[in-house]
């Protein structure tokens, strides 16, 4: 019993703080910092999530968010599958397969920070700076160590059986890929991708630095750009960060099972 | 002779490994030439020799080594110790599990920018329930104050990120062998005997592979700090990472930036080196 009211005071030392932000979010501003503060005891509004909407600048960040987040995964997953299978299935000279594999992983370990000044001079330089298209290609190139790391992974889990027969029934490895081990390791896959959107839903470095504008910057770029500055209105930016965490929580919880794989390799954050 | 022939795999591989090319391997081969490049585009050796004599950079490796040494330190213990405490329970495990997961699911900026919410030392949840307590609160300033700006951004990171160490001992713990712990039970071994000879040493793999994983994000620390204190007060809480941001993005030094990133580089390698180590056997022992 001690144990238990233990564990629990612990899980609600995690929950407390976003507890209260949630409360923030729909508080009005005179019991937003009310001494005492109010725990439950508040009328609600909804005045600060139709000010994120109303602002403009958040809604186009949102919207850029979901473009960046899916339009990287989709590329990351079209090209991370293939290169996931070839290593995996295919013939290769000896040692091949493990040296090009090991060299995509080592990406993931490289420090954002590191790459982040000649990613920007260059991205300067062909006048692609401020553009949401440009930070989804970014994203894709951040997400592929993981995609193939993950895919090689679900993959190997196939019995090498049923690819063999399917080739000596006269299947091309596209086919095989496509119509038989996708179709097999569709939930793996399913979590491959959730990840990734994740990671890039949450990433705050390279889209801070990459579109700095208002027009292509992302959410959490948004949010930060309203902390910073020296007037804070704390119900939008608590409205805005709830609508930045809603949809991590929704994805993280279907895709719970594999939570250990994935976030071994930092999928979470960005 | 025999003809070399491309194996067909490289067809498939091609688009990754192009994209990985241009997107991080060109950029490192460019990070070395800026380095090395003067503001006005002459080649000189010149920023790597600045960082030797500059305090500025000396006090923000302190600042990332006491933030990434206190962080990780408090992280694996508050971790180990919550995942035995929730192994050890009868009912309601799984709940508890998934509920711990929250902090470390938010956008690292979401949660700075809660923690801004609770620190304001004018009123912040903090100070606002000190002063609902009936105490003055005055000289708690959380971040706002230079003494104890950098302990309040550590508990942060260590709120946020104690769950992941825990995910991953939680999963480790039950992949432990029944059997040996039973006998150990069975012969009268006590709680703390048992944890310290069987359950400690089984468990130093995974350990190690969060301490690493954690190592590698701690050395970077970024988003939160940006939020929370911008470095600040004064140079409090500047990292590496702040201070590369600022030498680039402020005042447009990027060859001494570039010179820097080298540095963090050379010293992420080491760190991820002994990170590949872990990996491996784990990755093997999951394929078999």
């Amino acid at each position: 019993m001690k144990r238990l009211v233990l564990a629990v005071l612990a899980v609600a030392a995690g929950l407390v703080p976003v507890y209260w932000l949630l409360t923030i979010s729909f508080k009005t501003e005179a019991d937003q910092f009310a001494i005492p503060p109010k725990w439950f005891a508040f009328a609600p509004t909804l005045v600060h999530y139709k000010a994120v909407f109303a602002s403009g600048s958040l809604e186009s960040a949102l919207w850029n968010s979901l473009i960046a987040a899916s339009g990287s995964t989709l590329l990351a997953l079209a090209a991370g599958v293939p290169a996931a299978y070839a290593l995996n299935n295919l013939k290769w000279p000896a040692g091949w397969a493990d040296s090009i594999g090991f060299w995509i992983l080592s990406n993931r370990l490289l420090p954002p920070i590191v790459t982040i000044v000649p990613l920007f001079l260059m991205l300067r330089d062909m006048r692609l700076l401020n553009s949401i298209w440009s930070l989804t290609v970014v994203y894709t190139a951040f997400h592929l160590p993981f995609v193939v790391w993950m895919m090689r992974g679900f993959l190997a889990e196939v019995p090498r059986e049923i690819d063999e027969a399917a080739r000596l029934d006269g299947a091309s490895p596209m086919r095989i890929l496509w119509s038989i081990l996708l179709p097999l390791v569709g939930p793996g896959l399913t979590a491959t991708a959730v990840f990734s959107m994740i990671a890039a839903w949450n990433e705050f470095l390279y889209a801070l630095i990459l579109t700095q504008t208002g027009a292509a910057s992302t959410l959490p770029v948004g949010i930060a750009a309203r902390v910073t500055q020296y007037e804070i209105k704390w119900g939008v930016m608590s409205a805005a960060g709830v609508l930045a965490m809603l949809p991590v929580l929704v994805f993280a919880a279907v895709t719970q099972r594999y939570l250990v794989r994935g976030l071994s390799l930092g999928a979470v954050k960005g | 002779m025999k003809r070399f022939q491309i194996p067909r795999g490289v067809w498939w591989v091609a688009p990754a490994v192009g994209i990985l090319a241009l997107m991080s391997l060109y950029p490192l081969f460019f990070l070395v030439f800026t380095g090395f490049h003067s503001i006005s585009g002459e080649w000189t050796i010149r920023n790597f020799t600045r960082m030797a004599s500059d305090r500025m950079l000396g006090e923000a490796f302190l600042h990332t080594a006491v933030f990434t040494v206190a962080a990780l330190v408090l992280e694996l213990v508050c971790g180990l110790l919550l995942a035995i405490l929730i192994d050890s329970l009868r009912r309601g495990r799984a709940v508890l599990r998934t509920a711990l997961l929250l902090p470390m699911l938010l956008p690292p900026v979401v949660a700075a920018v809660i923690w801004r919410l609770i620190y304001n030392p004018q009123f912040g949840l903090l100070n606002g329930t000190i002063r609902a307590l009936g105490f003055n609160p005055s000289h708690l300033t959380w971040t706002s104050g230079e003494g104890g700006a950098l302990a309040s951004v550590i508990l942060v990171d260590v709120w946020e990120w104690t769950p992941f160490v825990f995910l991953l001992i939680s999963a480790a713990l039950q992949g432990l062998p029944q059997e040996s712990l039973e006998a150990a039970r069975v012969d009268g071994a006590s709680r703390w005997r048992i944890f310290f000879d069987i359950e400690l040493p089984l468990l130093r793999p995974v350990l190690a592979l969060a301490a690493m994983l954690r190592g590698m994000d701690l050395i970077r620390i970024f988003d939160q700090v940006f939020i929370l204190t911008q470095g600040g007060p004064g140079f409090a809480t500047e990292t590496i990472s702040l201070y590369i941001y600022r030498t680039a993005f402020r005042f447009f030094d990027f060859g001494y930036a570039s010179a820097m990133s080298l540095l963090l580089l050379v010293i992420a390698t080491m760190l991820a080196r002994g990170l590949v180590r872990q990996l491996r056997p784990i990755a093997a022992r999951e394929a078999a």
